[in-house]
């Protein structure tokens, strides 16, 4: 079920009989038809062991299974919302960043120093994500939101990209992070430019990035 | 030669080929290539522009942008107009200009009330030169065209910045109603003659006679 844009900050999905969303509980604003919506205690797929997972990971945003035949609308505190459409690769975002997705994609929890490390543990301190992010897999569209617009930026083999850990909203494909700090005696003696740590993306695949600094 | 360019309406991408641009501090969101940042002391203006940001509260965090390849920049998800300078002065409030390029000065220059009323201060910056600057609104900004004939009145909180030969003048309609707590909202104003153009947000900053 593709999300489609009601204008940046709205977007609706259809949804028919034998399929399932999830979405933020609240996040929803309207629908048409007969739609259900049911508070997953669970907080996504997976039985008792996926929610202690998630419970333990701190990944458990409250989320709501939705049900039946219409379309719903949704929509999160005013955030700039960006739909994702995965065709078999893996996105990873943080689970307080996931307006709705589609139930036929696989969601997980992946431990930041599966990536890097004790580099990924600290990469997640510093980017506010915590020791472990949610990564959805599969088929299907992802609804994400953002504070102020989002761009694209694609990243090839030859072509890392650095971005602000501030800024950083998600990244899909086979996409290896780095933390990389340009820390000199200009930001020990408190004179730094604001740009101290970075994000390096490198690899296959595509990052997002949004127009602000400001955490959701 | 740095190009500007708009990704969206909120960030800007600016491409560098060895050369630098100049840029609020903490703005980059992303880049790839090449790039260093160095914070400029006192907005790249040399010891005596620092002591004069200082003495003024004009204060402007910057830093230097240098190397090979796009970085992109956006600050608290605001709108970022660009405006190209073709050797006259463009004046702005610190907070409110992103980037420029290197062919451009930038200074700081007296006010008097008409800054107090806007709540930013006695003094705001000049930015001179051939080239293009990015400033930031809250909400995308109108450019309004003043001419000697067609004055303009601007509320002082929704002002951004302005370019060419302009006077202004700081206009009040403070009556009884006022006092008695009955007013408008709309009590103080910037009334702009003779020639160049306004940028106007559509929203307004809290400023000192705003609830007047």
């Amino acid at each position: 079920m593709p999300f489609t844009r009601i204008n940046s900050k709205m977007v609706e999905a259809p949804i028919g009989p034998g399929q399932r969303m999830f979405s933020q509980r609240g996040a929803m604003l309207a629908y048409r038809g007969q739609v259900s919506f049911t508070p997953n205690i669970t907080g996504g797929q997976g039985g008792a062991m996926a929610m202690i997972g998630r419970r333990l990971a701190n990944e458990a945003t409250p989320l709501m299974t939705v049900e039946g035949h219409g379309s719903v609308m949704f929509g999160h505190g005013g955030h700039h919302i960006h739909t994702v459409d995965l065709t078999g690769e893996t996105l990873y975002v943080e689970a307080d960043r996931l307006l709705a997705f589609d139930g036929s994609l696989q969601q997980g929890t992946m431990f930041m120093g599966s990536q890097g490390g004790v580099m990924g543990v600290i990469r997640g301190q510093v980017t506010g994500q915590g020791l472990f992010t949610t990564t959805l897999r599969g088929k299907g569209s992802v609804a994400v939101m953002a504070h102020g617009g989002v761009i694209e930026l694609p990243i090839t083999p030859q072509h890392p990209v650095h971005v602000d850990p501030q800024a950083y909203v998600a990244h899909r494909g086979d996409v290896r992070n780095k933390l990389t700090a340009a820390l000199g005696w200009r930001e020990m003696v408190g004179r730094g430019s604001g740009e101290a740590f970075q994000l390096e993306l490198s690899g296959q695949g595509m990052v997002y990035v949004q127009a602000s600094e400001e955490k959701l | 030669m740095a190009v500007f360019r708009l990704h969206g309406s909120r960030v800007l991408a600016v491409d560098l080929a060895g050369d630098a641009v100049k840029a609020k501090n903490g703005a980059m969101v992303a880049y790839d290539g090449e790039m260093t940042f160095k914070k400029m002391t006192g907005g790249g203006e040399g010891l005596r522009g620092m002591m004069t940001r200082r003495i003024t509260g004009e204060a402007m965090a910057v830093m230097e942008v240098k190397g090979h390849g796009t970085c992109y920049f956006a600050d608290r998800a605001t709108e970022i107009n660009l405006v190209r300078l073709t050797g006259e002065k463009l004046y702005v409030e610190a907070s409110n200009l992103l980037a420029t390029e290197p062919s451009l000065r930038t200074g700081t220059t007296f006010t008097g009330l008409r800054g107090a009323s806007q709540g930013n201060g006695l003094f705001t910056t000049t930015v001179e030169g051939t080239g293009q600057a990015a400033i930031m609104s809250d909400g995308p900004a109108i450019v309004l065209r003043v001419s000697g004939a067609y004055p303009l009145v601007v509320d002082p909180g929704a002002y951004v910045a302005h370019t060419g030969q302009l006077r202004q003048q700081l206009q009040s309609s403070v009556g009884w109603r006022t006092l008695m707590g009955e007013g408008s909202g709309e009590s103080f104003q910037i009334r702009f003659e003779g020639e160049g153009l306004v940028y106007v947000q559509p929203s307004e900053r809290n400023t000192i006679g705003g609830q007047l």
